[in-house]
């Protein structure tokens, strides 16, 4: 059993230690207390652990009721576009993704619009090759929008599934790069664009999440490093402060280890230990 | 920079404190819940964040200010002197011939900080030669050899091989002639047993005079754990921060810092081979707090 006026501080606590953000933690905590008025003076742990998952689980579930499902879109090409900061994942999910795709029996092409790191492009075109998908690629440097409308053309012209665009990472203080990923989007159209986010951050992922939105927007979010020992707050903190969904997560450095998102999972892996 | 916003929360603290003619026990319960709440938000461990509050609250409790010091300052004294323990004396890099390890977790910034190292020992007159023994991410190899082409150093590599120690140790023996070595590795983690058996090998059989720490500034609960496991693979001599111009407050990075009690000796600031800067611990809790 715990101390009511424990509570508060245990809960509070464990979300923190999980990168739950500040703000989300406070907003579940008074949802916590407000349902547990109902259990008057007992409470003992297991029962306020109970609640507390049913307090995440509306949060999440919330923004994940109508997301698309990827498998099943009707438009060809379905061009997806990838932004984040640097380092987060992106060109590793797009490997996956692609590999998702291709053994659902999809045709996928990779665009490869990150001209600006070393070794970007030599990145995606091996995963590609491991994969077994198309890519297409520019010089070192080159605009990093026109790799992505030859990679649309290509798909158009051979009748092709989907588009993956993968992008240079970029901070969301940098307003030049905030600037050319506007520009690939304008000339790419993308019919979804995600965020890519690390489940190591931490209270930072409301300042990429906010400004990406109102900078570029996009449609859902993709959390990778999953496998780690990372709890992934940053689910929670997504889902109850930006309100998008999450589509998949990244649990490994294989092309096999993406899942699309499920809450439950999610779940289990924040409430063990 | 990126440690405004939590320089900022503190600043309005001490503003509050200054505000007040005389600091009683409510006072002081006020200003340490707000500090802590200023610290989670940057990312500092929260267990830490307990303790460090607890001993400014203790310490403002039960201490006299010295003579002539009022117990604003006094109090903002405290948090100064608490949070420069957490940091460390100051620490300069010997830049001295030597082979450097660099390790850390996925995509924190190693290899970049590789080719960044590289172009500052070269600017001070010593030849930098860089290794590839990253063998697990695709494209690890093509990206620290573009980048020592930028810079100009020299690099090791063996495409293809997948043996890590073998690579290092040919690498060590062909670039003899260049006055500083640096070693890439792959990014890994504490869950991951044989990424971590693989560098603890490499550290013991090569036994690298320097083995940094590179971590990202945006990393949050989990920056202080990760450190420890790598410490105890590879004893880490010293923290390089990175991603300190996005807005991640390193709070995570200063946790790491306190669980391995190394010294920071580097920020990244951009990812140009000219953004990074010799941190200054002192300076840099300054501006935190707003002295
Ligand atoms: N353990 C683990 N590692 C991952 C996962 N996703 C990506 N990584 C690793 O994270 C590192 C960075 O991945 P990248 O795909 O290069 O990241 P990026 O966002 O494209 O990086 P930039 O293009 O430089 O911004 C690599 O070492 C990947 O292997 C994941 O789900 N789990
Ligand atoms: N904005 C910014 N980006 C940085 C900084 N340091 C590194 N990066 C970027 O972060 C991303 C990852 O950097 P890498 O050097 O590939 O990281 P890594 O640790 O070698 O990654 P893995 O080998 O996959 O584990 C790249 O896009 C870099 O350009 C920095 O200080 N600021
Ligand atoms: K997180
Ligand atoms: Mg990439
Ligand atoms: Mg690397």
């Amino acid at each position: 059993t715990i101390r009511r006026d424990e509570l508060e501080s245990t809960i509070e606590e464990t979300l923190l230690e999980a990168d739950v953000s500040y703000d989300a933690t406070e907003e579940i905590i008074e949802k916590l207390k407000a349902n547990l008025g109902k259990l008057k003076r007992k409470i003992d742990y297991p029962a306020v652990e109970e609640e507390l998952k049913s307090v995440v689980r509306d949060v999440i579930q919330h923004n994940n009721k109508d997301a698309v499902n990827l498998l099943t879109v009707e438009k060809k090409p379905f061009v997806i576009l990838f932004l984040g900061i640097n380092g987060t994942g992106k060109t590793t999910t797009i490997g996956k993704l692609a590999y998702y795709l291709k053994s659902n029996n999809k045709s996928v092409v990779l665009s490869a619009s990150d001209t600006f790191r070393a070794g970007a492009i030599d990145q995606l075109n091996i995963l590609a090759g491991n994969v077994g998908v198309e890519i297409i690629k520019h010089d070192f440097r080159s605009d990093p929008a026109s790799v992505a409308f030859d990679a649309i053309e290509h798909a158009k012209a051979r009748k092709m599934d989907y588009v993956l665009i993968d992008s240079a990472g970029r901070m969301q203080t940098n307003k030049n790069l905030l600037d050319e990923m506007k520009k690939i989007k304008r000339v790419a159209k993308p019919d979804m664009t995600i965020l890519v986010l690390d489940a190591m951050i931490g209270q930072d992922v409301i300042n990429q999440a906010l400004t990406f939105s109102s900078e570029i927007n996009y449609d859902g979010v993709i959390v990778t490093k999953l496998d780690t020992d990372a709890k992934g707050g940053s689910i929670i903190s997504i889902s109850a402060g930006i309100k998008k969904p999450i589509l998949f997560v990244g649990i490994g450095q294989e092309m096999d280890d993406i899942i699309p998102f499920d809450v439950e999972w999610y779940l289990k892996k924040i409430f063990s230990s | 920079m990126v440690l405004d916003n939590l320089s900022e929360s503190l600043k309005s603290i001490m503003r509050k404190i200054s505000g007040s003619s005389f600091i009683d026990k409510d006072t002081i319960k006020e200003v340490t819940k707000e500090i802590q709440r200023a610290l989670l938000k940057a990312d500092v461990n929260v267990k830490l964040v307990l303790k460090l509050t607890n001993t400014v609250q203790e310490r403002a409790l039960n201490e006299k200010p010295p003579a002539g010091m009022t117990a604003q300052d006094y109090i903002i004294r405290v948090i100064y002197e608490e949070l420069l323990k957490i940091l460390g004396t100051d620490s300069n890099f010997d830049l001295k011939p030597q082979t450097i390890m660099l390790v850390g977790l996925y995509g924190n910034g190693k290899t970049t900080t590789a080719g960044k190292l590289a172009r500052l020992f070269m600017k001070k007159g010593l030849s930098t030669g860089l290794i590839a023994a990253d063998v697990h991410r695709p494209g690890a190899f093509e990206q620290l050899q573009q980048i020592s082409g930028d810079v100009n150093c020299g690099f090791y590599g063996e495409k293809g091989e997948k043996n890590a120690l073998k690579i290092v140790r040919n690498g060590i023996k062909e670039l003899a002639d260049f006055k500083i070595k640096i070693i890439d590795t792959s990014g890994r983690d504490s869950l991951d047993q044989e990424l971590i058996d693989e560098v603890h090998e490499i550290k013991e059989k090569i036994n690298p005079d320097t083995v940094l720490f590179v971590i990202d500034a945006t990393l949050g609960q989990q920056a202080g754990p990760q450190a420890k496991t790598l410490h105890d693979a590879v004893n880490i001599d010293g923290v390089i921060i990175t991603k300190m111009d996005g807005t991640g407050k390193a709070g995570g990075a200063l946790s790491a810092v306190a669980d391995i009690q190394s010294p920071v000796y580097f920020i990244g600031t951009g990812e140009h081979m000219d953004d990074i800067q010799i941190f200054n611990p002192k300076k840099f809790l300054s501006r935190l707090l707003g002295m």
